[in-house]
């Protein structure tokens, strides 16, 4: 991020979402708007994705799921937090809480 | 419609019938919804003519078979739009079509999970949705109208919908530890092979169109098949369709309304466990259905925001299903 001219990529993102709602949005009705909010939506995601902190990756994603189908999982509390933790971390950044 | 086909139509339809209105429904990449106004013999009729769309390229259930399904459940008690004629010959328009009454009222599923008074009121309609439910699996295999329908293999319907997850999940582009982890789940706790029934399979607020008095109609018949009455029961009732509503059942009303008008209208009592354990399922296939338009979006088949937006869904369903298996 150093470097760039501010402000940044979150706080552009957040000021032109809150153009689009406030001053465009609030016009329009039907399709238009319902568009217009998922403009929103999409930008608000992006502007959460810029500022988050960066989410550590499950390591062998792909091991892990085969060893739960082969059942070698079954009752692994550790690994099931693990995992939704990991799913919290992913969902604060696509929906709103 | 150009004029060639909408004379057509006219010629098509029943001797004396007159064309007074025909305009498309917004909507609709894949089927086509026309109003149409025929009169006939003075009385005017309102119809909805349903075809394909000419660029259609997703798989989708034939006109004939979606109107033995409305047929079919029309029969059965089911409120859905009254299914008149069948044209299955594609030279009369362009594409086979079908004709049903038109039903009024709103589907939009942020408008009535927020509405107290709609179909009645929450306890009314859902007691109401209950019933219709009960309708709908009222129909057996042995229905010869429905023949079309692949049969429900002798597993039971829980390991089936594992299995056909898991297919999906290996077809696809990422490992899915959080799906992984639900269906392995499902697997260890999968009820057995109970009564096989016809099930809508995509019942829910949003498909469900009322007005003020009642249902006017329960739509979207795509993905109707064999299985266990839970299934539904279950779909309907899962977080993931509930649009933010505290009510259980829908976002509409109570869970114990929905069970007890099904119940009576059944004669069969709900499982409430295996109704959880399919709202569990409904949270793992509705995250494997976004994932796969967001894939349509990412790969470039389709690019669009929308199923762009369906793939940022899936963290809060991966978190459901984990709360509940937990």
């Amino acid at each position: 991020m150093s470097g760039l001219e501010q402000p940044g990529p979150a706080d552009l993102l957040e000021t032109a979402r809150r153009l689009l709602l406030d001053e465009i949005a609030s016009g329009l009705d039907g399709a238009a708007r319902y568009k217009a909010l998922m403009i929103a939506n999409a930008m608000a995601i992006a502007a959460r994705a810029a500022q988050a902190e960066p989410i550590s990756e499950l390591a062998d994603a792909a091991k892990i799921c085969a060893d739960i189908r082969a059942g070698l999982h079954d009752d692994d509390a550790l690994l099931g937090r693990r995992l939704l933790a990991y799913a919290e971390a992913r969902r604060k950044i696509s929906s709103k809480s | 419609m150009d004029e060639a086909r909408r004379a057509k139509l006219a010629a098509w339809l029943p001797a004396g019938s007159e064309i007074t209105a025909m305009s498309l429904m917004s909507g609709g990449a894949i089927q086509q919804n026309w109003l149409l106004d025929v009169l006939q013999d003075g009385v005017l009729h309102e119809w909805v003519l349903r075809t394909d769309s000419q660029a259609t390229l997703t798989h989708s259930r034939p006109r004939a078979e979606e109107f033995a399904l409305l047929t079919t459940a029309f029969a059965a008690g089911v409120t859905v739009p009254e299914p008149l004629m069948l044209c299955a010959d594609a030279l009369v328009i362009g594409a086979p079509f079908f004709i049903m009454r038109r039903v009024s009222g709103i589907a939009a599923a942020h408008r009535v999970v927020r509405s107290d008074t709609l179909g009645g009121g929450r306890e009314a309609l859902v007691r109401r949705l209950g019933q219709e439910l009960a309708w709908v699996h009222s129909v057996r295999s042995d229905n010869a109208a429905l023949a079309f329908l692949s049969p429900h293999p002798a597993v039971s319907p829980a390991q089936c919908f594992v299995d056909e997850m898991r297919g999906h999940l290996d077809a696809g582009r990422s490992p899915r530890p959080m799906l992984e982890w639900g269906l392995r789940y499902l697997e260890r706790y999968a009820p057995p092979r109970g009564e096989i029934v016809l099930c809508h399979n995509d019942f829910r607020t949003g498909n469900l169109m009322v007005d003020d008095v009642g249902v006017t109609g329960v739509l979207d018949w795509e993905f109707a098949g064999w299985g266990d009455r839970h299934e539904d029961l279950g779909w309907f009732c899962a977080k993931c369709w509930r649009f933010g509503s505290a009510f259980e059942a829908g976002g509409i009303g109570t869970r114990a309304a929905l069970y007890e008008a099904y119940e009576q209208a059944s004669g069969v009592p709900v499982d409430d466990a295996s109704v959880r354990f399919w709202e569990i399922a409904a949270h793992i296939r509705w995250a494997v259905i976004a994932v796969s338009q967001a894939e349509r979006h990412i790969s470039g088949t389709e690019r669009s925001l929308e199923l762009a937006l369906t793939g940022h869904i899936v963290p809060d369903l991966e978190c459901h299903i984990m709360q509940a298996t937990l």
